[in-house]
């Protein structure tokens, strides 16, 4: 792509999502979702095979259905209060269909079919675009809406989708459905806390957008997007797999590692309302995430199965100059000493 | 009838945007969207709204839509659809159609619609109130208004419409 045309399009959606996040207008938070979703599609199809076409496709039909979807709330609010200020919203048919079209626009339960499918049409580095930096804007309204969720519809869903995540990154070897599975675990987590302490939501967003950049670029160092690739990587880099491991790691919440403060932060949020069965729950649905995470880790960093020489080597391309690697490998690890320091975002 | 006549463009309009959708050839959608235009612009006249739908049938219908029909004449194919000629696209149609004929037969008779939110009857679409302060037209103030204080929203209108530009000559350029 013609480098100027590619600036000016990623700058816009930098702008879309700003637009969303900064205003106090609903005509033009939608305004700004709809900057976004056009000017991401030619990022999704980077590369011109009919794959991408087709992810491009079915994601900019799901958000768009999304779109329409939260203009129908805007306007339903406007019915009923009379004004266009981003406050809670009042009308509770509104809410909820405010919910389900950011539910949609998030990949939560039951609106999670198009995640897998275009993460994995798309090449690594738009996939990274995809998860991280598109969740940012549908979340941020998700947060500034949050008094008035109906909490029933919102921990359905947010349960649902750490279950489906779970369950459904079992069967997979494709690194890109992997993580497309677990960003919609994550999302369940996100929003299963949104009600009692938007903070913890914000908490996980960012450390959600670390360990998956992180793992996204160590997938992109290596040039690989499948398990049977990955699992070579001790042949080309050493270092990186073992730093697979650790993030891999950290993404399934184990303790020593930051992945594991978010997890801990809205388990005992829920706890302390009183909730018990459904954090219990979700901690367990979570070791389903732990599993393939772990299988990832077994077959690339833990184990070096028998094949034959010629096998073991990887197509040796120039080395990729990945930005901020170590830094966010270090992020994506050793947060959790730092979680007294929650306290100031009270 | 002229206090009804809100309901009755509302209910071409919902009937056509059915014949658009039920998805015949490009052509016959282009067709009713021709007619959805011109009742939405009387919608919006009977509102007080004349500014806004001559807008609807300058720049939609004169140069939106004529643009999408020469494309669309350029890649026709040999048998357009129809809406009778595909029994898929005839049931979509027809299921558009009765679902429409139940709603208004709904508003007609009842005094309230409770579906999704609370319409009084017909009380929301007959013309005889319709708010105005009389002395100054609400519509023009507006359409001065988004020049002076909504000068943030034609930025980013304008910006969105030149991303679309870009993002469409980039999407059909292929490799």
């Amino acid at each position: 792509m013609n480098p100027l045309i590619f600036t000016t399009i990623l700058m816009t959606v930098l702008l879309g999502t700003m637009i969303v996040m900064m205003s106090s207008h609903w005509l033009m938070i939608w305004i700004g979702f709809e900057m976004n979703l056009l000017a991401i599609i030619p990022i999704l199809m980077k590369k011109y095979n009919p794959r991408t076409m087709e992810a491009s496709t079915k994601y900019f039909l799901t958000q768009a259905t999304a779109s329409m979807l939260l203009m129908m709330a805007i306007i339903i609010n406007l019915m009923h209060s009379g004004q266009w200020t981003i406050t809670k919203v009042f009308n509770p048919t509104a809410s909820i269909i405010m919910t389900s079209a950011l539910a949609m626009k998030l990949g939560l339960t039951p609106f999670h079919f198009w995640v897998p499918e275009v993460t994995q049409g798309i090449s690594l580095t738009s996939g990274l675009i995809l998860l991280t930096w598109q969740k940012l804007a549908p979340m941020s309204i998700l947060y500034q809406i949050s008094p008035s969720i109906n909490l029933n519809i919102l921990l359905t869903m947010a349960v649902l989708s750490i279950l489906v995540g779970g369950w459904g990154g079992l069967n997979q070897t494709q690194l890109r459905k992997i993580m497309a599975y677990s960003s919609i675990a994550h999302m369940g987590w996100m929003t299963a806390v949104l009600v009692y302490n938007p903070t913890l939501t914000m908490l996980n967003m960012l450390i959600y957008i670390m360990m998956t950049l992180t793992m996204f670029m160590l997938f992109i160092h290596s040039s690989s997007t499948t398990t049977l690739s990955l699992s070579h990587t001790w042949n080309k880099t050493p270092l990186i797999t073992t730093l697979i491991l650790i993030t891999l790691l950290s993404m399934g919440g184990l303790p020593p590692l930051s992945g594991f403060m978010p997890k801990w932060m809205i388990i005992q949020e829920l706890t302390k309302n009183s909730s018990i069965i459904l954090p219990t729950l979700m901690a367990i649905m979570a070791l389903l995430n732990l599993y393939f995470y772990m299988r990832l880790t077994y077959s690339t960093s833990l184990t070096m199965f028998p094949s034959t020489n010629n096998m073991k080597m990887k197509w040796q391309f120039e080395t990729k100059r990945i930005t901020l690697l170590p830094p966010l490998i270090v992020m994506s690890s050793l947060l959790l000493p730092l979680t007294p320091m929650l306290s100031i975002l009270d | 009838m002229m206090t009804y006549i809100v309901f009755i463009l509302s209910v071409i309009f919902v009937v056509s945007f059915v014949g658009f959708s039920s998805k015949p050839s490009p052509i016959y959608g282009g067709l009713v969207l021709i007619v959805s235009g011109g009742v939405g612009c009387g919608i919006i006249m009977n509102f007080g709204g004349s500014f806004l739908g001559l807008m609807v049938f300058l720049i939609y219908l004169g140069g939106m839509l004529v643009v999408f029909g020469y494309t669309t004449a350029m890649a026709t194919e040999q048998y357009p659809e129809v809406w009778v000629s595909n029994t898929t696209v005839m049931g979509v149609f027809l299921l558009g159609l009765l679902m429409e004929v139940m709603l208004v037969l709904y508003v007609l008779k009842s005094e309230e619609v409770g579906v999704v939110f609370k319409f009084s009857g017909v009380g929301d679409w007959a013309i005889y109130d319709i708010g105005d302060s009389g002395v100054f037209s609400e519509e023009i103030m507006g359409v001065a208004a988004l020049y002076s204080y909504g000068a943030w929203v034609v930025i980013v209108t304008g910006w969105s419409l030149f991303v679309g530009v870009l993002v469409i000559l980039e999407v059909t350029r292929g490799d």
